[in-house]
């Protein structure tokens, strides 16, 4: 007899459940996919290949952080995707792929940081894919490494014939965190973002850097600011 | 009415349930005090609450040989108590394979006021500042994800590790915070000169006179109640050709920051000989000799001292006696700072420098 009373408020929940799960229709996940190359040659781990110096390059290593995105819509409404922090390894599979939550329509626009915002780089130990165990971190001179690049070439000439890019850097006059923003012309209502990384343009686009002459960085700094005017070019939507 | 008395009883018995598990699961928090007059600290202390379990850990963990590649040096092996969590009476420390480190360890003491952290301040915040030692090939050679998976695979960290966070979990931010809580329980704030200045001892002449000297020629760089300003200047050291160290210059690339070193801290710097960033002067004598003779002079060199520091014989033995007085024994000695199982056998040493 006492479930009586209580009928109200279970409508009174189950309405509210409805109206929470009708909300929760609208949310999808957007798959974003990065695709390596190097001009027209596929990235590949240990493959032979050559850059736009026409230098042979054997890349070993190509890991780089993606953070603080932001989605846009055709209203040109934003919506930032709190917390995002995305480790990618070219030659890791599953990194490649990012899975977003995002309630917008259509998607024209996304905007994120290649890097790291200077606040975890201020903030002690973090977790995730920002531990520095991941190697992604500098620890004599706090700061992550935004972007690694390793690998050989006959055209460097230090030991070994390698080339090391360690770029990053957060501090005001080094900072190499670098905004990307790319539209997406597309009309479809698609879930899914392509996303094509050009390793040339690492080598060539703001500054021509080539491993001839410039095999290694290791720190902070104006090559290091090369570097990341380069990487911002990294980046452009197959559409 | 008498059907409400069972009821509160049983929900005493609930709630005092629910507070007696609450209370034996929870780590138990431990106030940092700030000694009298000093300033408020820098250390982020809500991202890392002091409690008596995380403080434990830290104690274990920075006396644990695990964390170096051969289990041969933990933080503590060249962060001696009895020298003022210095390495005692070494220019540099030793470390992995018969190596030696690059610069003289500093001592560990009030490292809740301290911004940045290394002789070139290359380290922004304190949990991080382990993780430079323990993966340096010359000192603890080891890999971060080594020394992880050498922890989890310890199964008395996993109880520590859950008494002090709630749960068993162990990576790398909670290895820098546990170690963080036991660093900045190490205040030193307990030498003569402090009791002189609560009015609880009073200076004997020398120390008296060495004090006004000091306060005159070396407080600009030194001053209470740290005895460092934290700055990073030139005074004067030239290049060693084989460490070629060239300092503050190595994090900032900026060429007016080239030998430009952390001004170290003069607390319990009786005991904490050998002295400069790579230990190259053996005694105070040699420092206050280097001040006022040996200086080299070059662009970089800190302006306060420009012109050298004029001091005469009398005054140097002054201010020796003055710096003897900022010798904290009790810090030297306090049990809960030594490692586990040797808390009773602290003994300070005797000054000789």
């Amino acid at each position: 007899m006492k479930i009586v009373p209580y009928f109200k408020q279970i409508i009174g929940l189950f309405i509210v459940a409805v109206l929470f799960g009708s909300f929760r229709t609208d949310n999808k996940n957007l798959t974003i996919k990065f695709h390596h190359v190097l001009g027209s040659q596929l990235l590949i781990l240990n493959d032979s290949l050559t850059n736009t110096f026409n230098e042979k390059i054997v890349v070993t290593k190509f890991k780089y952080y993606i953070s603080n995105m932001v989605l846009i819509n055709e209203k040109k409404e934003s919506m930032a995707i709190s917390n995002s922090y995305f480790l990618i390894d070219a030659f890791d599979s599953a990194s490649k792929n990012i899975t977003i939550p995002f309630n917008f329509k259509k998607i024209t626009g996304i905007e994120f940081l290649l890097g790291v915002d200077s606040i975890k780089n201020c903030s002690g130990i973090q977790t995730g894919v920002l531990d520095p165990m991941l190697g992604m971190f500098w620890t004599w001179n706090s700061g992550y490494i935004f972007a690694k690049l390793e690998g050989t070439s006959t055209a460097s000439r230090v030991a070994g014939h390698y080339f090391t890019y360690h770029i990053g850097g957060y501090k005001t006059g080094e900072n190499a965190a670098r905004k990307i923003k790319l539209s997406v012309i597309s009309n479809s209502e698609k879930n899914i973002l392509d996303i094509q990384v050009d390793l040339n343009k690492w080598f060539a686009s703001s500054n021509d850097i080539r491993i001839s002459q410039t095999p290694i960085c290791h720190s902070p700094g104006v090559l290091a600011i090369q570097f990341a005017d380069n990487y911002a070019n990294l980046f452009s939507i197959q559409q | 009415m008498n059907k409400s008395i069972p009821i509160f009883i049983t929900l005493f018995a609930i709630l005092s349930g629910i507070a007696w598990i609450d209370f034996s699961n929870t780590p138990h928090p431990v106030s940092f005090k700030v000694p009298k007059g000093w300033p408020a600290p820098v250390y982020d202390f809500k991202s890392n609450p002091l409690t008596k379990e995380g403080i434990a850990l830290g104690k274990e963990l920075f006396y644990d040989g695990q964390l170096s590649k051969d289990g041969k040096f933990s933080c503590g092996s060249c962060h001696q108590q009895f020298g003022a969590f210095a390495t005692y009476d070494h220019a540099l420390s030793h470390g992995y394979n018969n190596q030696q480190t690059t610069r003289n360890a500093p001592a560990l003491q009030n490292l809740a006021w301290q911004k940045t952290f290394m002789a070139d301040g290359g380290i922004n915040h304190l949990d991080l500042q382990p993780l430079a030692p323990i993966t340096a090939s010359n000192e603890m050679a080891e890999t971060i994800e080594n020394v992880i998976r050498k922890l989890k695979a310890d199964a008395h960290y996993a109880s520590l590790f859950k008494a002090a966070f709630g749960d068993p979990l162990i990576n790398t931010q909670r290895l820098g915070k546990a170690l963080s809580q036991f660093m900045l329980t190490l205040v030193s704030a307990n030498s003569k000169y402090d009791q002189v200045m609560r009015g609880e001892a009073n200076f004997i002449l020398p120390e008296q006179l060495g004090y006004d000297i000091f306060q005159k020629k070396c407080v600009s760089c030194h001053p209470p109640p740290f005895f460092t300003d934290f700055n990073f200047r030139n005074t004067g050291l030239t290049i060693d050709d084989v460490l070629n160290d060239f300092g503050r210059m190595s994090i900032t690339n900026n060429p007016k920051d080239s030998l430009l070193f952390k001004v170290p801290s003069l607390r319990n710097i009786a005991i904490t000989a050998p002295y400069g960033h790579d230990g190259r002067f053996n005694s105070l004598l040699n420092v206050l000799e280097h001040y006022r003779k040996n200086m080299v002079l070059g662009p970089t060199t800190d302006s306060l001292i420009k012109n050298r520091l004029p001091l005469s014989n009398f005054e140097i033995g002054q201010i020796r006696a003055f710096l003897n007085t900022l010798t904290d024994s009790s810090f030297l000695k306090e049990p809960n700072f030594a490692a586990p199982g040797m808390e009773n056998t602290r003994k300070a040493p005797i000054h000789e420098h």
